[in-house]
């Protein structure tokens, strides 16, 4: 098992049988790997033991085909039985320390939490994520109460292990959810629901990759503008400039920057920067 | 040398030896002192008067160019005379000079600098003075200075714009530190046209350095890089970093060895190698071999070229619309052309004798 890996996630995806009635489960939770679905979630409240048990073998091998870490929805024996990822718990399931008695140290525990109270008091206990939500009602959990974007700030904040927005989440609202400080994203009917799951996932990780890069950017100073960039260095600076085929003496916050060191001068917020052309004539 | 403190000229230099860091110590210090200044343009021309006037020993002039008529708006040592005549610009200087400041030993080289001749041009020399118009030929000048330990005191202008700052070795980073080799052709005077006052200010930038380092003042030296605007006027100074260490010039490894600093070296003979000159529509060809301007006046004369005739050069206007400037020391200027292939042929019909292709 490799748990600290697992922690990288950004798309968590969850199955959900309803949401796509004649098309096959595997298909589809294929169509999310091929997507780019980095953690896979059988989830199936109303199915008898042995379906679930079907259900997991089946994605424990198409999961295992695409290296993507394979969790149940409860079921710690499922997971034993199949050799699975991990579980994930609700509020009402067993408790964490039951589960990881149960599951060994290796495997993964997540568990769903509605208020940052619960959010801590799962992280002393010992599990590996927790899903903050639901951020927006579902008919996945209805009757639910959402608990908005507020909880996903307050989780940002102080959570230290991996959180994972949940709840009601669509390409529609993914961005408000991001700019709340979600950093993982769990999307069920938005996915499994949508015509091409493979894309919808495309879309969702273009999302986040976006949020990344926006929440890199920095406030600086360029010849005396303010200006936003996702810049690093001073070389990518100049090089989003379109500069780099030029000659130019950089300066940044009142010292001349040499060429050969552009690439390992970091940019920090608030930097001045200043870009002249070299004037050659004579 | 006459006595630069004689009983009839014992004036001459008073106003400069009165300004105290300077004195009889610092203009002992100019007297005995020698400067390379390259290009003897706009800038060159500028330096030239302040360091003569100055009373500098030895002031050396390379410039590969002649004075034209578009030059006279800020080359301010020129006239219409030596325009008419199609002079060098390093001769035209030079005695100019000579008739400013008669004990200065004023020395005048009609040549193009490069990678076979800048280190000889600035053997003896205490410092190097930035005349040029290309960055190419700084950062070559920059290489050889850091390598034989004389400070460069670079100026460029285009436009209303400047920019100054003095290259010091075992101080400051070298320039092909601070800009690289990436040239995608910046502005140049010839593109964007320049400024009389932005030349003279950027050289007295230069002069002011040049003089504090020749006269022993080298901690008054402005350690900053300097740009300037004179329409917006915007002025801004820029801390200037030390040395990079894995620089071969400005870093830890003190020179390089010889045979890798001559870099390509001297050019094999006869072989023909051209330049085209940044927004000049004009391309310089290297032909590699001496030319004897005597047989070449008649040549081209027969060929019904109108010709322009000096000690220095034969300016000949060809049929098909182009100028050819040839020098002695093997180089022709081909105006009228950016083509340097075309500039190729040309001098290889009119001045090597062969056929035009066809």
């Amino acid at each position: 098992m490799q748990r600290e890996k697992w922690k990288d996630f950004r798309l968590y995806v969850i199955t959900a049988e309803a949401n796509h009635p004649g098309r096959s489960l595997v298909d589809v939770m294929e169509r999310t790997l091929i997507g780019g679905a980095q953690i896979v979630q059988l989830r199936n409240k109303t199915g008898s033991r042995a379906e679930v048990l079907e259900q997991a073998r089946s994605l424990r091998a198409l999961t295992r085909k695409y290296g993507v870490p394979f969790i149940i929805n409860d079921y710690p024996d499922i997971v034993l039985e199949t050799d699975a990822d991990g579980v994930h718990l609700g509020q009402e399931d067993l408790p964490i320390g039951e589960a990881r008695r149960l599951l060994g140290p290796d495997r993964m525990i997540g568990i769903s939490t509605h208020s940052l109270d619960q959010a801590l008091k799962a992280e002393r206990e010992g599990a590996d994520y927790i899903g903050v939500g639901p951020v927006y009602p579902t008919d996945t959990k209805p009757g639910r109460k959402a608990v908005t974007t507020s909880y996903v700030t307050e989780a940002a904040r102080h959570v230290t292990i991996p959180f994972v927005a949940i709840g009601g989440i669509t390409l529609g609202n993914v961005d408000r959810v991001l700019d709340a400080g979600a950093r993982r994203i769990c999307a069920v009917s938005a996915i499994v629901g949508s015509e091409d799951p493979a894309a919808a996932c495309r879309s969702f990780l273009s999302r986040i990759e976006a949020a990344d890069a926006a929440q890199a950017a920095k406030t600086i100073t360029v010849n005396g503008r303010e200006e936003r960039t996702t810049a690093a260095t001073v070389e990518e600076l100049v090089r989003q400039l379109g500069q780099q085929n030029k000659q130019l003496v950089v300066e940044l916050d009142g010292l001349i920057v040499q060429r050969a060191l552009w690439a390992g001068t970091e940019l920090k917020d608030g930097a001045s920067v200043e870009l002249v052309h070299f004037v050659g004539g004579g | 040398m006459a006595e630069p403190f004689g009983t009839a000229w014992g004036d001459r230099y008073s106003r400069q030896i009165r300004f105290a860091p300077i004195g009889e110590a610092g203009q002992r210090e100019l007297a005995g002192a020698s400067v390379l200044i390259v290009g003897v343009g706009a800038l060159g021309a500028a330096l030239a008067q302040h360091m003569v006037r100055a009373g500098v020993g030895e002031v050396r002039l390379v410039d590969r160019d002649f004075v034209e008529a578009s030059n006279l708006q800020r080359q301010t040592l020129f006239d219409e005379a030596d325009a008419m005549a199609a002079l060098p610009k390093a001769v035209a200087a030079a005695s100019k000079l000579r008739a400013i400041n008669g004990d200065v030993r004023v020395e005048a080289r009609v040549a193009d600098v490069n990678e076979a001749n800048a280190a000889e041009l600035a053997d003896g020399a205490r410092l190097v003075l930035d005349g040029t118009d290309n960055a190419a030929t700084r950062l070559l000048l920059s290489d050889v200075c850091f390598r034989a330990r004389i400070p460069f005191i670079y100026g460029g202008v285009a436009g209303a714009q400047g920019m100054s700052a003095a290259l010091l070795p075992g101080e400051t980073s070298c320039l092909r530190c601070l800009i690289g080799d990436a040239d995608e052709g910046g502005d140049t005077c010839d593109t964007v046209g320049v400024l009389a006052p932005a030349v003279e200010f950027i050289a007295s930038l230069q002069a002011a350095e040049a003089l504090k380092w020749l006269t022993g003042n080298k901690d008054a030296m402005r350690r900053t890089w300097l740009s300037a605007d004179l329409w917006s006027f915007r002025l801004r100074e820029s801390a200037m970093p030390g040395g990079r260490a894995d620089c071969p010039h400005c870093g830890a490894a003190e020179t390089l060895p010889e045979s890798a600093a001559a870099g390509a070296g001297g050019r094999p003979e006869e072989e023909i190698s051209s330049a085209a000159l940044c927004g000049r529509d004009t391309v310089q060809v290297t032909l590699g071999k001496p030319l004897p301007l005597d047989r070449l006046e008649q040549e081209l004369r027969s060929r019904g070229c109108e010709l322009t005739v000096n000690r220095y050069l034969i300016r000949a206007r060809l049929g098909s619309g182009e100028t050819l400037v040839l020098f002695p020391d093997g180089r022709a200027l081909v105006q009228g052309t950016a083509d340097a292939a075309h500039a190729v042929r040309l001098c290889e019909a009119y001045v090597l004798g062969r056929k035009l292709p066809v």
